[in-house]
């Protein structure tokens, strides 16, 4: 189905810090999401620049949300897991075209988890 | 009056359409153990480009005790897909969802906005021929 009224949010933090990240999301209407591991690849020369130290180990959470709440997850966290904490993550959404195998009588917790 | 245009441009005047096909990436996330029967199914629809990467549903474990789940372990398929196969692929994704036991997941497509050269596009398009319309310095 088309449909437009949810958003992908893209979460990359510090690993050991995806829980925070759910936490933060969660308190503000989302409810499930993906979590996958990478390795980060800074630039060395902006790390010096910037006099930060990107700790190479990082997870990925992504968290299927509606539109409406997608600004307030965001904001939820910058403010837990944002550059300025441990966490040193950043996030974006991207706009999801079509959505399959979300419930919609959920309310507004959407993800994965609500699925199972 | 005599106006010259670009190979380019005769193409795809020749071709009437530059374009044909817009393509999506389609992120399926779906239980580990049934990532190669999804990866099966969705190959079936002419992708010829798909990535799994292994990773965990946040659900809680008292959550997933509730359920009787046994794991959170998951599967996410990214996969190129052409548009005009979407409806057909989310038909066949929500009847698999809904049918398959343990195989409950969810899939959102997110559009491309570029790609890089015409032989990729045609790559993950699965379209031959797809490089005579942009002209040889685009192939």
């Amino acid at each position: 189905m088309k449909n437009a009224n949810y958003q992908m949010i893209f979460c990359v933090v510090n690993a050991g810090f995806s829980q925070v990240v759910m936490e933060a999301a969660k308190s503000v209407g989302a409810r499930g999401g993906t979590l996958i591991h990478g390795r980060g690849t800074a630039n060395q020369e902006a790390e010096k620049r910037f006099q930060i130290v990107v700790q190479p180990d990082k997870e990925i959470v992504m968290i299927l949300v509606k539109k409406e709440i997608k600004d307030k997850v965001l904001l939820a966290l910058n403010k837990a897991v944002g550059l300025e904490t441990a966490g040193q993550g950043i996030a974006f959404s991207v706009p999801v075209d079509r959505v399959v195998g979300i419930a919609e009588d959920v309310g507004e917790d959407v993800g994965e988890d609500t699925k199972e | 009056m005599a106006i010259t245009i670009g190979s380019r441009a005769v193409n795809a005047r020749q071709n009437k359409n530059i374009a044909p096909i817009r393509l999506e990436l389609l992120i399926t996330v779906v239980d580990k153990k049934k990532a190669d029967f999804y990866a099966d199914l969705l190959q079936s629809f002419d992708i010829n480009m798909q990535m799994v990467v292994w990773a965990k549903g946040t659900a809680e474990e008292k959550t997933l005790e509730y359920l009787g789940l046994a794991n959170n372990d998951r599967a996410v398929i990214f996969s190129a897909v052409r548009e005009d196969k979407l409806d057909t692929i989310e038909q066949a994704l929500e009847e698999k969802f809904a049918s398959v036991k343990g195989g409950k997941g969810v899939a959102f497509s997110i559009p491309f906005t570029s790609i890089m050269g015409a032989a990729a596009f045609g790559f993950l398009s699965n379209e031959t021929g797809i490089s005579g319309m942009f002209g040889e310095e685009n192939v």
